[in-house]
This record gives C-alpha cells, structure tokens and sequence, in this order.
C-alpha cells in the first residue's frame, strides 16, 4: 500500500534461473588440488560434455582420456565429478601406465581461474620453482620459458614475474597457477624481492635468447 | 669392421714384435705405438709405459686430421707430423686395418727419415695381420 | 664475431653427436671411429674427438655446437672443450646400465660449466625404455647437489623441434641466472 493508499501489486516471487557458472577446469583444478593432499588415496573421474571421461590415478602420477592433450578443449562443461578409492587392494582406474599426469596438470592449470590467482594461492606471496617442468613434453610457448627460467633463479610475485620477462599479469597468473597445480612451486610470503644485477638487466635488451629462438623459427609467445 | 684388435693375443704379441724391429731400424726411435682407430692401446714400446692416454690422443689426432682434410676437400689423410724441439711424432694409418702407428723420434732423425721408416713398418704391419 | 659455445658431454651413447646433427646449420664435423667395444655399447662408430656443429645467429653472431667423446679415455678432450664454453647439455641414455650414476659423474666432471653458465639435462630413449623416472633423476640431483635447481627433460635427440626446446630452455635459463647473480664468473658477450 503507498502513502496515498493506491493499491499496488506485490512484487513477483524471484524466478528460478540457471545462470552462466563456469563449471569447467577452475571446479577441475579445485577438486584437483584437494584431493591430491588427502591423506588417504583417492582417485578422480570426471564426466564431460562431447568427450569420454577422464580418469586420474594420482598414486601413479597417471591420467587415461580419450582427448589428446594437443586438441585441450579449453571450454569443456563438465557434467559429473566422481571420487574413488585408491591405494593397494583397490582395482586400478585403468591400466597402466597411462599418460603423464604432470602434461595433464599443466594444461588444467593454464586453462582455469581465467587468469586470476587460483584459489588455494595468497596475496602478498612470492614463488619459486622446486623444479623444472618437462618442457619437451608440455606445450609452450617462448614467454613460459621466459618466466620458468626466472622462476628457477628467484622468489618472484606474479607481478614481478610479468615485469621481469614483460607479459601481460594474466599469464604470468595462468603459469603460477599451473606450476603450483603440478606442486612445482615454492611459495614463501617471507622471501625479499630478488637482487637483479644492473647490467645484466641492460644486456637482456640484447638478449642472446631473444634473437636465436628467432632464427630457430620460435617467434610463439 | 674391426672387432677390438687391442683384445687379440697373437696381434698385439705381433704387434710389440714389430715395434722392436722399428727400434732396430732407427736408433732415433724413442716412442711408439699402435692402438685402434677408437683409440686403444695394442702395443707401445717402451713396453712398460702406460700407453692408454697416448693412445687415446692419437686416435683423437688422426680422426682431426681427417676432418681436416675432409673441410678442406683435399682428399684423405695420409700422415700427421708434430715437430718439436725435441723430436718429431709422426703418424700414420696402417693400410687396410682400423689401427694407427704413432712414433717419436729424437732430431737426431730428419723428418724424411722418420716418415720412411713409419711408412715401411706400417705397411709391415699390414702384411702381418693381411 | 660473437660466439657462444654450447657443450654436449655425457656417456657414449646418450646421443650427444646426433643431437648436434639436429640442431646443426651445417654439415656436422664429426670425427668417429669403428667402435671395437660393441659388447659394451652396442654402436658401430664412436666419436674420438669432437663432434662440431653452428647456428648462425645472425651475421656476427653464431652459437658454436661442441660434443665431447664420452668414453673416459678421451677426458684429455673434455678439459680442452671445458674451457671454451659458457653452457651445457648433459645427454644420459635412460638405458645406460646406471643412467643417474653417469648424469652425477658428468655434472661433477663439468660442474664448472653450471657455475659460469647453465646446463640441462636430456633424458633419452626415455619412450624407448622403462629406466629411472624423471623424478628419479630429479631427486638424486637433488640428494647429491642440493641447491642446484637444474632442468632435467627427456628428449628424443633426432627430434629437432625437441632439441630446440631444450637449447632455447639452457639459453633462457643461463640468462635469468647471470640476471640474479647466480653465475661466478662474468660472462662477456
């Protein structure tokens, strides 16, 4: 009823609605990281729109999919999300050995929180490689090999990474996210910014790796 | 392809035979050897010394020597002299087996001399093991 | 002229002189021999000196490919080409009879190399045969040369593009290295 007493409808009831929710490798990646750090063994389907399921058997660092990691679909809907039982006694997923874990991780990692911190990372923190990611066996690009290299010497924060090897934060991001999803990542929020040495910093200008990855025909990245 | 000449008893009994009659055929003689082109050792005289470094340099020497005539696209590489103060070293393939002769001899040799007598008993050398 | 030398060491057989091959933009100098140890390494011909092969950068500028013999008789070689080169890429066949043991012995015997510049690690014939895991070869660096954060891939060393990866991957690291003053000695372009 308003003030002057006109009589008003009430308001509609709120619709049920179904609202674009991003169930895709960021709900992957979380799933992911939790129940890599389980204390008792569990392994990991997920059901996914247009492609067979994916299996992960995280004791044997293994994975079985019918997609090849070449053709990553970046925006797949998953539609079902399984956990089993792993350890000794339990039926193995899939025969072994399946494919790498690790190439399966880097692209989840890449591909999820669309470019924004993922979710188990803190503000504030600085990162450094614990060790190399296989790069022959991961597909990248000349920036990643960039930034993995200067995570192998430092503790940097993302937006020191992306200003050191100048790319965009967000795929600084994407690699911090994959590099801590395959739990390749030192995190340290104590740790200084690194000491760069002045002229070295003036000689990346005439980087030796900027101009052979040219003539070696890597102009990616 | 030779299957480890260095590993062969009546070659490298042969082979130490030889070596003795070069000393016999030049006093100058201080040094040599012959070893597989992979480089090693199947007899040296002096006979004590340990021959398996020297071996290993002269393999690595005649396999530049080839490399060198082959950039150079002058044909194959038919000896190797290294003058030095005190004597000359003068190598050579023996013909027909995967094996190289190496000598030292002291100045009191000319290096004509000291490239005659590798020659002859590198081709001894093959004849014994023909 | 600038150069950069970039050596290859590791055991016979790893695959040092074909990766040159590669990678090489000309005609690989290479100085083999029948090998007359085939019940050792089963390989018709093993380099007894040096393999040697180039990029060229630019007109001024080329990266010089060197391949050490592996076999321990040549070692004389190893010290000649340690000295000339700013980087390393240590090959370890993963069916040597001990690959960590021969990528432990050729990190020692050229460790000087990491200290004024990088190195990588290649892993081949990994596809080819089930020998230690990548992890295994990372945690017995890890064991023996704590601190050392050194990249360890595995490669097919006849795959160019692979080859690539890696030497573009020892670049890139040698140059963050000397950015954040890890290298001991200074380097001059």
């Amino acid at each position: 009823m308003t003030m002057d007493g006109t009589h008003v409808a009430p308001e509609p009831a709120p619709q049920p609605g179904k609202f674009p929710v991003s169930v895709g490798w960021t709900q992957a990646a979380i799933a992911i990281s939790s129940v890599m750090v389980l204390k008792t063994p569990m392994n990991l389907k997920m059901n996914i729109e247009m492609h067979g399921p994916l299996l992960i058997d995280f004791e044997n660092r293994a994975f079985s999919w019918s997609t090849p990691l070449e053709h990553f679909p970046i925006d797949a809907v998953h539609t079902g999300l399984e956990t089993i039982a792993g350890g000794p006694g339990a039926p193995p997923l899939f025969e072994l050995p399946g494919k790498d874990l690790d190439s399966l991780l880097w692209q989840i990692g890449l591909n999820s929180f669309d470019g924004k911190p993922a979710f188990w990372l803190s503000p504030g923190e600085r990162y450094r490689l614990t060790r190399w990611p296989n790069l022959t066996q991961h597909s990248h690009d000349m920036s990643q090999v960039k930034m993995i290299a200067v995570l192998g010497n430092a503790y940097v924060s993302t937006e020191e990474l992306a200003k050191y090897t100048a790319v965009p934060l967000t795929e600084a991001q994407r690699l911090i996210n994959a590099l801590s999803l395959m739990r390749i990542l030192s995190r340290s929020a104590e740790a200084p910014a690194a000491v760069v040495v002045p002229e070295t910093a003036a000689a990346k200008r005439q980087s030796l790796f900027g101009r052979l990855r040219k003539r070696l025909g890597r102009t990616d990245g | 392809m030779s299957p480890g000449l260095h590993t062969k008893p009546a070659v490298v009994k042969a082979a130490s035979g030889l070596l003795t009659d070069m000393q016999g055929a030049s006093a100058s003689l201080t040094y040599a050897a012959l070893l597989t082109d992979d480089g090693f050792d199947v007899a040296r005289l002096p006979g004590e010394t340990d021959g398996t470094r020297f071996a290993g340099m002269a393999s690595s020497m005649q396999a530049l020597g080839d490399a060198v005539t082959h950039e150079l696209k002058i044909g194959a590489s038919e000896y190797i002299i290294i003058a030095s103060g005190k004597g000359h070293v003068v190598q050579l393939r023996v013909p027909g087996q995967e094996l190289v002769l190496s000598a030292l001899f002291d100045n009191d040799a000319t290096v004509g001399h000291a490239l005659a007598v590798t020659r002859t008993f590198a081709q001894k050398m093959a004849e014994l093991l023909a | 002229m600038a150069e950069h030398v970039i050596l290859f060491t590791g055991p016979m057989g790893a695959g040092k002189t074909t990766s040159i091959q590669s990678l090489s933009e000309i005609e690989v100098v290479r100085t083999e021999a029948n090998n007359s140890e085939r019940h050792v390494v089963d390989k018709e011909t093993t380099t007894v000196a040096l393999d040697y092969g180039e990029i060229l950068v630019d007109r001024d500028e080329k990266v010089r490919l060197y391949g050490i013999p592996g076999q321990q008789r040549f070692n004389f070689m190893w010290a000649i080409l340690k000295k000339r080169a700013k980087g390393m890429i240590l090959l370890v066949n993963s069916d040597a009879p001990d690959p960590i043991a021969e990528m432990i012995f050729f990190l020692d015997e050229f460790r000087e190399l990491y200290d004024r510049g990088g190195v990588v690690i290649g892993i081949t014939r990994a596809d080819v045969v089930s020998g230690p895991s990548l992890d295994d070869f990372a945690e017995a660096l890890e064991r023996t040369n704590p601190g050392l954060l050194i990249p360890v891939f595995t490669v097919d060393p006849r795959d160019r593009d692979q080859m690539v990866n890696v030497l573009l991957a020892l670049i890139a690291n040698i140059e963050m290295r000397a950015m954040f003053g890890m290298i001991t000695e200074a380097e001059t372009a």
